[in-house]
């Protein structure tokens, strides 16, 4: 780019210069294609003899949140003393950056993690551009399979994803569960009563109710943020409560799946009756704050992730009471109520190994993997605040008597539903969020929003690349 | 040349008019009253965010949402200001990592920038070179580059490089943003400087290079600080090449730490304003230091008046 | 080569440097040696990045996939030029940035005709109006997302005590643009506020004792003396941040994330989300290049302007 260019002179040297840097470009070009001749789809070894006695440290990298610190202190704590040449650092993005964090990473073929803390749905895009290792044999040889429920193996390590709720056998694996989450319905056992709202509609009524007789609290509060994957999760439940479905995977078909009557229905009960109970200017809110509204007690009901439910019980944070327990008077946990069909949403995250770190870390990140999915870890690790998949562990008393809201998971594990698990996720994502979010924020008309969200869904997974 | 803010400049105001000696004083007066009102009432709206920014810093957590919001007559505490740097549990907080990682990477793109423009710049100013105004308007205008385009292909360079998630990754960036400025910035103070001085020199027996060493450089010190706080500024600030040239935390520079701290389950509004504040103070101090430069410094030195 | 072949350079600001002073070759050299530098890292850092954006622009690469890339052609300006989601966020950019730039170009110059009719206390008032630009976008958007809180953000508090219901600033379409305006406004009229400074102080007082001999209108003097002597600085601060708010990131990234919905989503965030979510590199290549056809223009009109100034 070159401007006022009124002599002669500079315009034979900008030739040059560019004919420098386009063999320069080209050069670079070729040597580019030159790195990327490896072999498709690394397998981990199955077996662990090599592990090295030098000092590792064994990087993983997830999002700020408590379970990332509990993680951290746990495997310190834990894992040491069966390896003590070993550290383990969990390295935290924004959440909002989380996905962009480790994809670009991977895009750049070199990771300053050795595991990386995928969502259940990043599993297809990091498979398909060979970004982790396939683990499918060395599950085989190290891993009592039987012990979990199989979806949870699908749903944090599988691709191709199966049909909800199943496990394909045939289907490779590429990670096993870090973290076991769901919803929670959280309430005012104080304001609405002991029991919770068995189906949504009367969660709604119970929500209005309590909005009606109690000034500056609302009714509702939950995800509606456009950013993470925020308000579409919230669409999602509600679309999966009342009878939807996201789309067929079989034929790849998401235009009149989602925006079947079904899907219509949840997104006018989302949009006109749940938004209505929110508080005003709640369109943005995500996680903190959902928990802040439940924590200064000015919401009624509301929906959250069990793995960031911790800090609800904490007086520090707290205006609902001095201690945990005068806390828990108020405050009820449930799962949630179901009306035309029963699924909540599926959350939580699993263990995968880049392709790109050192072989020596590779094998120690198998090697904690193995080790965290044996029992006793398993159940150590719900005492520390996790959420296991092991099934043993998941109704070990050491798990069920941690908090009050893990028998929900516990409940929960049978009606869990997975969003598309595909390369294409995160534009997926983004159109869902963003639309979800405009309708409930009055930007969009809501049955124009889940028509276009079918609509430029279908045709990202028909053309892998594009603009609308 | 430059603007010196403290300068009591001369003004219309200042210039008695017959228009003005025809009202009477009191209407001057009363005019003058106005527009005083309206400047204080525009300097309150300017200057309150910040003050919020302190106070709300030195609020406990209580405080912080109250509603309505208190301005006077809550509890101070200095909590905030301790976990910037502290870790909970002791130790150091990954914010004062990043802190850290921010004098590193700005200090080390600022000096390589100086290292390199001001040499180029003594060197535009002094030789009568070919098409220098178009080398000249080249350079500044690779500094009008949109971040968010430039990160992409930069960041597939760096991919071949292995510069990514590098502090030197950082500072090779940062370096070409604020190279173009220096090497502007720089040349109106060399401009300044007669080069009749290194004539003389060289008709002493300096060799040119010793005339520019040992006789110009040392006139543009005040210069050269000058535009190395401006650069260090734009480094200390940047936020889009290190959101997405750098992820791990030892890498990290303070302005992604910062916007990280509203992405977990809390947001805690008081560390987000003491660590705000930590973070605004250098600046500020600098600002000051460089007043009489500032036209110069946020114009990326093309216009000095 | 001599430098008797070369004319002189017109530098406005400058005591020119005497002719035949390059007659000396180690002047020449000094001089490659002093600037090549500073250009190989300009060259490699700006120059090259960009013409393999530009490269990359004509081909479907995507960085996340291990396969070459193949020749597309003109594809993907095709498909960003006539994409409806790419014409609804310039649109977006538009009223952006010619509301955020409008709103701070009125404000600036008039607080800084306000402080240039002061006769006391100016330097303390200046650097007072200055803090805000200094600070980080990033910082900025953050803290503005805090007082904004429909719940419990400051303006609101404020709004309330004069009897105003909640706004909700940043959830609605309409004040969620407004919102970006007003935080830009806030950060950048300084901006203004101190170019336009600087060309008022420097309006030559002979003139207005011209006028005054003439009995000229206030208005008269501000039309025809003030104004068209401060103008072309006005109009150089206004480019650059035209430049500047077209390039604008950070504060939309924090404030509002583009929302709601997609309806504050500038161009820069949108090509972010091409390049990053899909990692569609060609596509995300050619949508940059053809932003950075839009700065070029505007940075045309800039430097022009800055060539009249510095000649004039």
């Amino acid at each position: 780019m070159r401007f006022a260019n009124r002599s002669r002179g500079p315009a034979r040297r900008a030739r040059l210069a560019g004919a420098t840097a386009v063999a320069m470009l080209v050069s670079l070009g070729l040597a580019a294609c030159g790195d990327d001749s490896e072999p498709a789809s690394k397998e981990a070894p199955s077996e662990l003899d090599d592990l090295t006695d030098d000092p590792v440290t064994l990087n993983f990298i997830w999002f700020e949140w408590p379970p990332a610190q509990a993680l951290e202190d746990f495997a310190n704590a834990e894992y040491t003393k069966e390896r003590p040449n070993v550290t383990i650092k969990v390295d935290t993005v924004p959440n909002a950056n989380w996905h962009d964090a480790m994809f670009t990473q991977f895009a750049a073929r070199q990771t300053d993690f050795d595991i990386a803390v995928l969502d259940s749905q990043h599993i297809g895009e990091a498979v398909t551009n060979d970004n982790i290792l396939d683990i499918t044999e060395f599950v085989e040889e190290n891993i009592d399979t039987d012990a979990y429920d199989p979806y949870l193996l699908a749903a944090y390590g599988q691709y191709p994803q199966a049909e909800t709720g199943q496990r394909d056998e045939d289907a490779s694996l590429y990670g096993l569960p870090l973290l076991g989450d769901t919803w929670t319905m959280i309430y005012r056992k104080d304001l609405i009563g002991e029991e919770p709202p068995k189906t949504w509609d009367e969660m709604i009524a119970a929500a209005k109710t309590c909005q009606d007789e109690n000034p500056g609290v609302s009714g509702l509060a939950f995800h509606q943020s456009n950013g993470s994957d925020a308000a579409a999760v919230t669409y999602n439940t509600v679309n999966g409560v009342y009878g939807g479905n996201l789309w067929e995977s079989k034929d790849r078909k998401i235009e009149g799946v989602i925006n079947d009557e079904a899907g219509h229905k949840a997104m006018d009960v989302l949009v006109n009756q749940m938004k209505p109970l929110t508080a005003k200017g709640s369109g943005n809110w995500f996680i903190d704050e959902v928990n802040a509204a439940v924590a200064q007690g000015k919401a009624c009901i509301a929906f959250q992730w069990i793995a960031a439910s911790g800090g609800l019980l904490d007086p520090a944070q707290s205006t609902l009471g001095k201690t945990r327990e005068e806390i828990l008077d108020k405050l009820g946990f449930a799962t949630l109520p179901s009306q035309d069909a029963d699924f909540v949403p599926l959350g939580g995250m699993g263990m995968h190994v880049s392709a790109y770190t050192s072989e020596a870390e590779q094998l120690e990140a198998l090697n904690f993997m193995r080790w965290f999915q044996q029992p006793e870890v398993q159940k150590k690790w719900a005492a520390a605040g996790g959420v296991p998949s092991r099934t043993d562990a998941l109704q070990s008393p050491e798990f069920l008597d941690a908090a009050p809201f893990n028998v929900v998971y516990a409940e929960s594990v049978p009606r869990l539903r997975d969003m598309w698990n595909v390369p294409e996720y995160a534009r997926l994502i983004d159109i869902e969020n963003t639309n979800v979010n405009a309708a409930l924020n009055g930007a969009k008309d809501p049955r124009e929003a889940l028509d276009e969200i079918a609509r430029q869904q279908q045709s990202v997974l028909e053309s892998s690349g594009g603009l609308d | 040349m430059a603007l010196s803010v403290d300068e009591a400049v001369p003004g219309p105001a200042s210039d008695p008019t017959p228009h003005a000696r025809r009202r009477t004083g009191g209407g001057s007066r009363a005019r003058a009253v106005i527009e005083g009102g309206l400047l204080l009432l525009l300097a309150v709206a300017m200057l309150f965010p910040v003050l919020w920014m302190v106070e709300t810093s030195i609020k406990d957590g209580r405080d912080v949402y109250a509603v309505p919001a208190q301005f006077i007559g809550f509890d101070a505490t200095l909590d905030h200001y301790r976990d910037v740097f502290v870790k909970p549990g002791g130790g150091r907080s990954d914010l004062s990592v990043a802190f850290l990682n921010s004098v590193i990477v700005a200090g080390a793109s600022t000096a390589l920038a100086t290292l390199l423009g001001v040499p180029a710049a003594w060197a535009y100013s002094r030789f009568t070179l070919k098409a220098k105004k178009d080398q000249l308007f080249f350079i500044l205008s690779t500094r009008f580059m949109p971040p968010v385009v430039v990160v992409i292909p930069i960041f597939l360079m760096y991919r071949d490089l292995g510069l990514i998630n590098t502090k030197l990754g950082l500072v090779l960036i940062y370096t070409a943003f604020n190279v173009p400025f220096t090497i502007w910035m720089m040349k109106g103070f060399i401009d300044e400087v007669p080069a009749e001085y290194e004539d003389a020199a060289m008709l002493d027996g300096y060799s040119r290079f010793q005339a520019f060493y040992k006789v110009t450089l040392p006139l543009l010190v005040p210069g050269i600080a000058a535009t190395a706080v401006f650069a260090l500024i734009f480094s200390w600030n940047e936020f889009v090449f290190a959101i997405f040239l750098t992820s791990s935390s030892d890498v990290r520079t303070a302005p992604p730490a910062i916007a990280g701290l509203i992405g977990g389950t809390t947001v805690d509004w008081g560390l987000v304003a003491a660590s705000a504040v930590v973070f605004a103070l250098p600046v500020l101090v600098f600002t000051y230091l460089v007043r009489k430069h500032l036209v110069a410094g946020v114009t990326l030195g093309a216009v000095r008046r | 080569m001599t430098s008797t072949l070369e004319t002189p350079e017109q530098e406005a600001t400058v005591s020119p440097p005497a002719p035949g002073r390059l007659s000396r070759l180690g002047d020449r050299w000094l001089a490659i040696g002093f600037i090549s530098p500073a250009m190989l890292l300009l060259l490699a850092m700006s120059v090259f990045p960009l013409l393999w954006a530009l490269y990359l622009s004509f081909t479907d690469y995507s960085a996340a996939r291990d396969v070459p890339a193949s020749f597309v052609g003109f594809d993907n300006y095709a498909e960003v030029l006539t994409s409806s989601q790419v014409r609804q966020r310039a649109l977006t950019t538009l009223i952006y940035v010619v509301g955020a730039v409008g709103l701070q170009t009125v404000l600036g110059f008039s607080i800084a005709y306000l402080i240039s009719r002061r006769t006391r206390g100016r330097g303390a008032l200046t650097t007072m109006f200055l803090v805000p630009m200094m600070l980080s976008p990033i910082v900025v958007g953050l803290f503005w997302r805090f007082m904004l809180d429909t719940q419990f953000g400051v303006v609101n508090s404020l709004l309330g005590s004069l009897g105003l219901g909640q706004v909700e600033w940043l959830t609605q379409q309409r004040t969620a643009m407004l919102s970006l305006v007003v935080v830009d406004t806030w950060q950048w009229t300084p901006f203004i506020m101190l170019i336009a400074l600087a060309g008022l102080t420097a309006v030559p007082k002979y003139l207005y004792e011209a006028a005054a001999i003439d009995r000229a209108s206030e208005w008269f003097r501000f039309r025809y003396i003030t104004l068209p002597l401060v103008w072309p600085l006005l109009l150089i601060a206004v480019m650059f941040r035209a430049i500047e708010a077209f390039r604008q990131f950070d504060t939309v990234y924090i404030l509002t994330n583009g929302g709601p919905g997609v309806s504050t989503e500038t161009l820069s965030f949108h090509v972010y989300k091409v390049a990053f979510l899909g990692f569609d590199t060609g596509t995300a290549s050619a949508y940059g290049i053809l932003m950075v056809l839009v700065v070029i223009v505007l940075a045309q009109f800039y430097l022009r302007y800055l060539n009249k100034l510095k000649e004039g």
